[in-house]
This record gives structure tokens, C-alpha cells and sequence, in this order.
């Protein structure tokens, strides 16, 4: 192919690509819209007044954004949302219907704290991937049942999911009331977890730097990402041809080289002389971070791998999977580890990096793991659909206190927006009807989730 | 005379294409006119339109010479048109009288106080389908149980349904694709039957044989637009081919006499089931050989379906074994089974062979995305893959907007390119192709049955299953007829007739029904 046709083929590709985001984007943001337009008509007709409305939509945007540390605690309440919104797009993705979220929450949440109470003395760079590893294997494991018993029985993860969610609560109140309790408390809670797993807030990043082993960890994990993403430019065809592999790796390697020593040698000092969090009650905390690498992370594991390209195959066609030789029961079971770890994740997170006495009460609601449900679906799965729409979750968690307290119009409002949105999402052809838009043509008709029967 | 149906200048648009584009058509009382098209050459939306299905944005209809308007199918009906689906619409626990009287019960008149609950006037509805089926000779048995009926017969109570309803006009829309020679003709005959007797039928077909066969006058459709209508004492295959297709088709597959070498697949006493667990596979033995195509012959239904799924892995073997090239591959994952080197074609290619919602390009790549150079460990690389697929789509001149559009919304001939594409880019030893042309237009047939014939040239053992006896007839070397999941009898193509064929299809072996 001569090269003009070569890059028409591209430009062509690149429209296309850039019309189908478009397409895909307004649908969600309509239904968004539409969903707040919903709200608010409820809110005027069970109030009687328009000044009501207003009173509600400005008290969430103030709770969510404007008071103190409004922001930030809109970030905290996002965080877990974006671990548990990818772990179920994950499972959507590959047609499984994951509901076991929340239990896999707890059990991660009570990993977690089992592994930062009975390990002491160990440093924060092997305690603190340790704890989360354990929130991740907990999660995993609560998932990976459920994924067993489909691939050896038949059993549907609806109803295996949410029943494991029931054992997963008891289980938990029986670990809290019990063999982790403290004592010493008053509450009915476990024992803390050791400082050194705790989840640094943002406020304590400058403090927690001055120890250089976590210098050195940070900067190896900065070092490891900057690696990554070398790799992932360098590998361009244009890249490839120009240069040896040999050069190429040593290119890569010496960027990652340079991210660590510049994080190593520049970030502490640059941290103690100017730092963006420097309130002590923020409770903002480096999980936004990991989230959002989690999001990429995601993303390519979905789009960039073969584990994540059987996953999509077994998800949308799973006859065709089987033609293809791709072996389901292997990737269901993966699939599961995967939702279920990352829904562990987002417990540990809460417990080590939210809960103010590290470490889990026994009156933990959360309620994440099943609005996430709505987050994955919102966003179709997409992970940066699903930041998007953590984001949009966490700030109306965090605005519906504040819209109670200045309009006294109840808090569980935020609950039916958010439904009035699934709604739109779920039925678009609804939203084009009422909107009088024409039909979308020649677009991939994304399947969210396959029925139950399936 | 004045036509019993005509259609003036209709016009149709949806979103992007005009589907018919100032159409003209008429259906003489009496006669049988032929439509002949590619797949989306616009004849189903013609017909839909006749039969109220859609409102043509443009033109005129006219019945007997009185402009009407058909609004629905229901209207149609009453209109006098009827029409037989290529997918039955019948109801397989009903009786042939319940199936034929759903939407138009009869009530017994002493009981028709009851309104919706008065009881079924099942023995007059009975007597004129009886009447109906001596008048036009449809052999249809009123009692009888859909579900017992062979598929030539539920087509028969098809037309009995239409013709109960009063149909002048009867609309058959590929009708011979679900019937064995023998049965077509069966079928000829009622039609001429029925036109004699006054009614009028538009027959939709994509076999140019059937054509000359039955027809007094064929139209040929391409791109929304009439073409032309001719005679079929006018007319020529290669003619109707040309209309149809806008350039000159090459109808005869050019091959060489088959050079077999080593034996590829053998398959001894091979027994498997349905799903249902019914034993649907026999004690069936055959081989194929490097550079031979092994045409399986058979109405559809007689166990090629389960036969394929086991030789490519995707069916639990019962008994009996399958070797390729000295490996045992009996209970053989799929993976293993290509990796062997054995391309697929299935049956179905929206069930197995592509994944709709995905563009192009991964399915392109949907056997082989793991290997190199398409993935490096777990990681794939979208630039090799790019690649790739830009190469197969030129080389097998697959017609897409781009390789990112969903396979979904290719056309059937474009989306079988794509899997034929895809199963003949490895060095393939083996080609197992189901019904490759299933379906397709007149061009995408003749490009893949030169890809199948050039891949046994190149020295691959294919096995080609086939319903249509005209596809096995040009393609293969030798010829297994199966029937009832047995293979009747392995015949050389040189030898073999279409009647000695179309009769061992029917389960007649040597002037007894098996």
C-alpha cells in the first residue's frame, strides 16, 4: 500500500474513531442532564416551590464543592467508587454480572485490617502493598467462589454473588465483634491498624517523605510508571523502525532511571517547601492516585491484552469465544479474581485511608458497592467513563448533607437522580424520543450486561 | 389485460441508502414473475412494501387497476395479498387447522356469546383446508401436527394459510432455500398449479436455475433499481448473472482436476449428538486428503451441523475418533485443533464466526491474537493487527468503511470475507467450510468459492458442507451424501448426477428408502 493511502486509511480511521467517542459521549451527559432536570421537577412538585429547587441544587454543589474541604472530600468518596465501578465494569465487560461487590468490599476491608493489626514492625514500603495485597486477595477470593461454582456447576453469579454479599456481612460483624476486637474500646470495633499500613493522606505526603525509604518506594513506583509508559510510546511502529531493540529498552530504562532519581532526590524537599494539602483535617489521600492508575491500568489490561481481549470476546459473543479456542471457564475465573480484587481494594482503601480510627467498626455501611453498579453502567464501562462518573457519585454523597441541611428537601433525593439517570442510560431510545433526535446510525450497539438467563 | 398488481415509481429511503429507487413492478393475473437480486439489491423491501410492511416515501400501488394504499400486513391480507415467508411463521404443537386459522378463528356460532371464550370452529376451518389442498393439490392433512411435518410440507401449509386468508397474490420469498432438489420441484409444480388457476406469484429466489425452471417473466434488481424484466426465453443465465451483479460473472468454477497427496483427516465411526442429546451423527467414516475437496451433500438438518462441531472440537465426540495428519484429535480442545492447522468456516457466522459488536480488525485477528506478531506475552499490539488487517481487507477486497467499523454492520458477503479471510491467512492443512455461501450475493459466491478451490490448490485438504447441490456439484472432487446422520454413499463428483444426487438426499439408496 502506498503511504498517501496508508495515511488516508488512518485519517479516515481517526474520524470515524473520534465521531463514534462523540456518539458515545452524549448519550451519558444527556442522561446526566436529564437526570438533574428529573430531580428537579420531583423536588418542585413534593415542595410546591421553585426556590426550593434552587435551595437543593445550590446546597449539593456547595456540600460537593465549595464549603471546606468540600473538594477533597468529594475526591475521598470518589476514590472507592472508581476501584468498585472497574471492578464491575471489568465483570460486565465479560458478560458477568458481578452484585457481590459490596460483600467483596467488606471482606477486602476486614483483609486489610487483619494483615495491618497481626504483621507489626515491618516498614511502611513492604507493610503498605502488603495490606493492600491482602484487601485484594479477599476480594479476589470472595469473587473467585461464586466464578468456581458457575464454571463447575452452572450456578449464576447473580445469585451466588449476592448470596456470598450475606455471608460476607456476618462474617465481618463476627471478625469485629470477636477475634480482631479491641478491647480496650468502648465501641464495638477492631484494633487499629499499624501506622506503617496506614494510607498516607495528602497532608502527611511532605512528613512521610523525610523517611527515605518511602522516598525510595515512591520514587520506585514512579520510576516502574515512567518505565511503562516508555515502553508503551517507544512501541509505535515509528519508534520500532528507527531504532534497535537493545537501544530502545535502554531508552525506556533510563527514563524510568531518571523519573525515580529526579522523585527520589526533588519530590522531598519540594514537598516540605510547598505542598497543595496543608490543612491536617483534609482527609484527602493518595487512594485518588492509585485510583486513577488503577482507571489506566484497567483500561489497558481491557484493550491492550489478550487476558482482556478473551475477556470482551467471552462477554459479547460466547459461542464465538469457544470457536476461537478461548478457554471460558479459565477466563470467567480470571475475570472474577479480577472484579473481586479490585473491589477489595476499594474496602482496604476506605478502612486504611478513610475511617478515622484506621480500622473497621462494626456499623460499616457503605452502600459503594452497589451504587457502582449504576457508576459501571453510566459509564459503559468505559474507565475514564467511570472516574467521570465516581466523580459525579462521590460529589452528590458528599453534597446531599449540606442540600438537606439548607432546603430541607431529604438527602435520599441524590438516590432517585441518580436512578433517573440509570433510567436515561439504560434506555436511550427514550432519551432521543424525548428529545426528538434521530437515531444514532452505524454505531457499535455497546451491550452492557447479558440478561439473566445467559 | 390489467395487471393485477402494479407498483409505479416507489421509493423508498432509509438513513443513507435508497433501498428501492423509482421501482416499477407488475404481477400480470395469472402469471409467476421471478425477482431475482443480490442481498440488498432492494427486492425485500420491495415486498415488504406490496405487503404493507413499509410505506414507500414515493409512488403508487394499484390493484386490479384501482389505486390503493396497503398500511399493514393485516391490510394486505385483506387486500387480497398473502405471503410465505422464508422463516416459517407457524406454531409447531398446533395442528396444521389451529396454525391456519391463528389470527382468523373461526367461532362456533352457538357459542359466540361467549366472546372470547366461545369454542373453536375447528371442523369447518378444517373441511375448506381440505377443499383448498384438493383444489390446488397441496397434500396438506388438516390434523396433522406442524411439528411432525417435514420442511416441504410446513411450506405447503404456508401457501394453504395464505390462500385460506383469500390471497390473489402470493409473495414467496426464497422458498426453495430450505428444500432438496426433488422437493423444489414439488413445489414448481404447485405453483403452476396455483397461477393456472388464476393467482398470481411473485417469487423471490437467488437460483438462476429455478429461473428458467418455473417463472413467465423475471425482473432483476441491483442497487435499489429495477434493472429490466425479461422472459426466460430471452434470457441466459450469464445474462441474468450480468443484470444482477453489473458486470460480466464467471458462473463456472475454473479448476484443475484434484491431485490428492496425503491423507489429512480421517474419520472413523464417528458418532456425536444434538444438544437435546439425541443421537444426531451415525457411524460416520470418510477421509480427506491433501489437495481434494470433500463435499458433504444434504437438506440441512441431516447431522453436518453436529458432524462439523465435533471435527473442529466444539461438540463432545460420543464414539468413533478423528485423526489429523497422525494426530488423534478426538477429544481435542479447539484451540489444539487449529493450531494443528485447520481453518474453520462455521455455519452460523453471526453465533461462532465473528464477534458483531467488534470492528474489523479483531476479528480478523479472533483465532490468532495471541501469536506473534499480534501479541508479544499478554500484551497485544494494535499496530501489527492495524496492519494485517488493512493487508486482508485489500487482498480479499472486503467492503468496509474502515477496519474499525463493527463487523456487525457489514453486509453477509462482506462479513463472510472476513472469516474467510481470517481462516485463510494461516498456512491452513485443513479447510473445514459450512455453508460458506450461505446467503451471499452472486459476487462474494464466486470469490470465495475460488478462494476455497485456490486453497486446495496450494495443497490443503478441504472439507466443504453444503446444502446447496449446485455449490458441492462445482466445488467438489468427491461427494458424500448424508442423510439422517448417516453418509449414505461417497460418489465421484465426475460421476455423479443432480438426480442420483437429489435422491440420495431424500434417503433413497438404490430404489429404497433408507
Amino acid at each position: 500500500m502506498s503511504s498517501i493511502a496508508g495515511i488516508r486509511a488512518r485519517r479516515n480511521e481517526l474520524r470515524v474513531s473520534l465521531l463514534r467517542l462523540l456518539d458515545t459521549l452524549s448519550m451519558p451527559v444527556l442522561a446526566i442532564v436529564l437526570g438533574f432536570v428529573g430531580g428537579a421537577l420531583i423536588i418542585w412538585m413534593t415542595s410546591g416551590s421553585l426556590e426550593t429547587v434552587f435551595a437543593a441544587y445550590a446546597g449539593m454543589l456547595g456540600g460537593a464543592f465549595l464549603k471546606t474541604r468540600g473538594l477533597s472530600e468529594t475526591f475521598v468518596a470518589m476514590t472507592p467508587y472508581v476501584f468498585l465501578g472497574l471492578g464491575l465494569a471489568v465483570g460486565f465487560k465479560a458478560g458477568l454480572f458481578n452484585i457481590g461487590a459490596e460483600g467483596q468490599f467488606y471482606i477486602g476491608a476486614i483483609s486489610a485490617v487483619w494483615a495491618g493489626i497481626v504483621f507489626t514492625g515491618l516498614p511502611t514500603f513492604i507493610h503498605l502493598p502488603l495490606v493492600i495485597l491482602a484487601g485484594a486477595v479477599g476480594g479476589a477470593i470472595w469473587a473467585g467462589i461464586p466464578a468456581l461454582l458457575k464454571v463447575r456447576t452452572g450456578a449464576h453469579e447473580v445469585i451466588t454473588t449476592m448470596m456470598m454479599n450475606y455471608i460476607a456481612f456476618r462474617l465481618t460483624e463476627y471478625l469485629v465483634s470477636y477475634p480482631l476486637r479491641d478491647a480496650k474500646s468502648s465501641a464495638v470495633q477492631t484494633l487499629r491498624v499499624s501506622p506503617n499500613a496506614e494510607l498516607w493522606s495528602l497532608y502527611q505526603v511532605p512528613q512521610r517523605l523525610q523517611d527515605p525509604l518511602n522516598a525510595l518506594f515512591v520514587a520506585l513506583v514512579l520510576a516502574f510508571i515512567g518505565w511503562t509508559i516508555a515502553e508503551w510510546i517507544f512501541l509505535r511502529p515509528k519508534w520500532v523502525a528507527r531504532w534497535t531493540r537493545a537501544r530502545r529498552h535502554a531508552l525506556t530504562v533510563g527514563i524510568g532511571l531518571i523519573v525515580g532519581l529526579v522523585t527520589f532526590f526533588v519530590l522531598p524537599p519540594l514537598t516540605r517547601a510547598w505542598w497543595l494539602v496543608t490543612d491536617p483535617y483534609d482527609r484527602m489521600h493518595i487512594g485518588i492516585v492509585m485510583a486513577l492508575i488503577a482507571a489506566v491500568a484497567v483500561w489497558r489490561l481491557m484493550w491492550k491484552t489478550t487476558v482482556g481481549f478473551e475477556m470482551r470476546v467471552v462477554g459479547a459473543n460466547p459461542d464465538a469465544a469457544k470457536y476461537a479456542g478461548i478457554n471460558s471457564a479459565r477466563t470467567v475465573i480470571i475475570t472474577m479474581l479480577i472484579s473481586g480484587g479490585l473491589a477489595g481494594i476499594a474496602g482496604t482503601i476506605e478502612v486504611l485511608g478513610v475511617s478515622i480510627c484506621r480500622c473497621l467498626p462494626l456499623f460499616f455501611s457503605s452502600g459503594y458497592g452497589f451504587d457502582s453498579i449504576a457508576i459501571a453502567l453510566i459509564a459503559k464501562n468505559n474507565p475514564i467513563g467511570i472516574v467521570g462518573a465516581a466523580f459525579l457519585f462521590g460529589a452528590m454523597r458528599n453534597g446531599a448533607d449540606l442540600m438537606e441541611l439548607q432546603s430541607g428537601v431529604s438527602k435520599y433525593v441524590i438516590s432517585l437522580i441518580q436512578a433517573l439517570v440509570l433510567l436515561f442510560v439504560a434506555a436511550p431510545a427514550m432519551v432521543r424520543w424525548m428529545l426528538r433526535m434521530k437515531a444514532a446510525r452505524d454505531v457499535e450497539t455497546e451491550q452492557l450486561t447479558r440478561g439473566w438467563g445467559a | 389485460m390489467t395487471p393485477a398488481l402494479q407498483a409505479t415509481g416507489i421509493t423508498k429511503r432509509f438513513p443513507g441508502v435508497v433501498a428501492n429507487d423509482r421501482v416499477d413492478f407488475d404481477l400480470q393475473p395469472g402469471e409467476i414473475h421471478g425477482l431475482l437480486g443480490e442481498n440488498g439489491a432492494g427486492k425485500t423491501t420491495l415486498m415488504n412494501i406490496l405487503y404493507g410492511l413499509y410505506q414507500p416515501d414515493e409512488g403508487t400501488l394499484a390493484l386490479n387497476g384501482t389505486p390503493v394504499q396497503v398500511t399493514s400486513p393485516h391490510d394486505a391480507i385483506a387486500q387480497g395479498i398473502g405471503m410465505v415467508h422464508q422463516h416459517f411463521m407457524l406454531v409447531p404443537p398446533l395442528t396444521v387447522t389451529e396454525n391456519i386459522m391463528l389470527g382468523q378463528e373461526s367461532l362456533r356460532p352457538a357459542t359466540r356469546f361467549l366472546g372470547p371464550l366461545a369454542a373453536l370452529d375447528r371442523r369447518h376451518a378444517a373441511q375448506r383446508i381440505r377443499e383448498l389442498s384438493h383444489q390446488y393439490r397441496l397434500d396438506v392433512e388438516p390434523e396433522a401436527y406442524v411439528k411432525d411435518l417435514p420442511v416441504g410440507v410446513q411450506q405447503r401449509v404456508e401457501i394453504v394459510k395464505a390462500l385460506y386468508r383469500r390471497a390473489e397474490i402470493l409473495i414467496l420469498d426464497e422458498p426453495t432455500a430450505v428444500l432438496t432438489p426433488q422437493e423444489a420441484d414439488e413445489l414448481f409444480v404447485i405453483m403452476r398449479e396455483l397461477a393456472k388457476q388464476g393467482k398470481s406469484i411473485v417469487f423471490i429466489t437467488h437460483k438462476l436455475r429455478e429461473m428458467f425452471a418455473v417463472t413467465d417473466r423475471i425482473s432483476v434488481m441491483r442497487g435499489g433499481k429495477m434493472i429490466g424484466t425479461v422472459t426466460p426465453q430471452q434470457a441466459t443465465s450469464e445474462m441474468l448473472a450480468e443484470m444482477m451483479v453489473g458486470r460480466k460473472v464467471i458462473l463456472q468454477v475454473d479448476k484443475a482436476p484434484a491431485q490428492p497427496g496425503e491423507l489429512v483427516l480421517r474419520v472413523e465411526h464417528l458418532q456425536t449428538q444434538d444438544d437435546r442429546h439425541v443421537t444426531t451423527v451415525h457411524d460416520v467414516s470418510f477421509q480427506v486428503r491433501a489437495g481434494e475437496i470433500l463435499g458433504i451433500a444434504g437438506v440441512q438438518g441431516n447431522g453436518q451441523r453436529e458432524l462439523v462441531e465435533a471435527l473442529t472440537g466444539l461438540r463432545h465426540i460420543v464414539g468413533g475418533n478423528v485423526t489429523l495428519l497422525g494426530h488423534d484429535i478426538t477429544h481435542a480442545r479447539p484451540r489444539r485443533i487449529t493450531e494443528l492447522g485447520t481453518g474453520h468456516v462455521p455455519e452460523d457466522r453471526h453465533k461462532h464466526g465473528l464477534v458483531l459488536s467488534f470492528p474489523v480488525r479483531d476479528n480478523l485477528v479472533l483465532c490468532t491474537y495471541y501469536q506473534s506478531p499480534f501479541a508479544r506475552g499478554v500484551e497485544i499490539d494494535d499496530y501489527a493487527i492495524r496492519e494485517r488487517a488493512q493487508k486482508l481487507v485489500t487482498e480479499f477486497d472486503i467492503r468496509t468503511p474502515s477496519i474499525t467499523t463493527p463487523a456487525g454492520s457489514l453486509s453477509g458477503g462482506n462479513q463472510q470475507k472476513v472469516i474467510v479471510a481470517r481462516e485463510l491467512d494461516r498456512p491452513v492443512k485443513l479447510l473445514i467450510a459450512n455453508q460458506p455461501t450461505r446467503g451471499l450475493d452472486v459476487g462474494s459466491i464466486e470469490f470465495i468459492h475460488r478462494r476455497i478451490v485456490q486453497a486446495r490448490d496450494q495443497g490443503a485438504a478441504v472439507l466443504l458442507v453444503s446444502a446447496e447441490l449446485d455449490e458441492i456439484m462445482a466445488l467438489a472432487d468427491r461427494i458424500a451424501v448424508m442423510y439422517k446422520g448417516h453418509i449414505l454413499e461417497t460418489l465421484d463428483a465426475n460421476q455423479a448426477t443432480r438426480e442420483q444426487l437429489g435422491l440420495l438426499m431424500a434417503g433413497v439408496k438404490g430404489g429404497t428408502h433408507v
